[in-house]
């Protein structure tokens, strides 16, 4: 998961690096992603997302298709 | 996960967080009372689930996700010390884990600008980026060093 400058970027280092366009997301996206991911990590009680919740999160945050999918 | 692997999952992380740097599994078995192989085969079962991630053909924490042991191109400061993220995604996790205010400084792969991740209070500050993630989700584990 890396950050670019734009879309033309992702492209062209794709293109460079014979590697096919994955997924992109906007920062805010990323952030919220990271947030609802990692914010509870130090718990306790914390528990692994099972892969359905996983993609219940994508979803929720405008990630869907079958790139994002995880549960079989 | 059982009681002893989440508790030297939780050690581990509140050690990582400490002092910039995992616990081995003798600091881990030392603190937590029990024999090393325990802890090691904790430490192995945590990576199985993947908790965590094993440097290759050891016991050593590579990564305890969203922190990375080795220095990455995703270093973040944060209310609670100075961390690498193996990832963007980890990188502003890092920040999420430690108080939700911080920045990730990082680069454009393809350009080499610097591009800076800044969040106050929760909230991410505009920036102007993009980002990608080169393999889909169900592969992520595949090679977790390269996603």
């Amino acid at each position: 998961m890396l950050a670019f400058r734009s879309e033309e970027h992702v492209e062209r280092w794709c293109r460079n690096m014979g590697l096919e366009r994955g997924g992109l997301l906007r920062p805010e996206q990323q952030w919220r992603l990271a947030d609802a991911w990692y914010a509870n990590r130090l718990a306790a009680d914390w528990q692994r997302r099972t892969p359905a919740e996983a993609e219940a999160l994508f979803a929720e945050l405008g990630l869907e298709g079958d790139f994002w999918r995880l549960a079989p | 996960m059982n009681e002893t692997d989440n508790a030297v999952r939780v050690h581990l992380y509140e050690r990582f967080v400490a002092e910039g740097r995992p616990p081995g599994v003798a600091e881990t078995a030392a603190a937590l009372a029990l024999d090393e192989a325990e802890a090691a085969q904790a430490y192995r079962r945590l990576e199985q689930a993947h908790v965590i991630v094993l440097a290759p053909g050891t016991t050593n924490v590579w990564m305890a996700n969203p922190l990375s042991a080795v220095p990455t191109a995703f270093p973040v400061e944060t209310e609670r010390g100075s961390f690498f993220g193996n990832c963007i995604w980890d990188a502003l996790g890092t920040v999420a884990m430690l108080g939700r205010s911080g920045r990730v400084e990082t680069r454009c792969p393809d350009c080499q600008e610097p591009l800076v991740f800044t969040v106050r209070d929760g909230e991410l500050e505009p920036v102007d980026a993009v980002v990608h993630y080169a393999v889909p989700a169900a592969r992520w584990w595949e090679n977790i060093a390269f996603n």
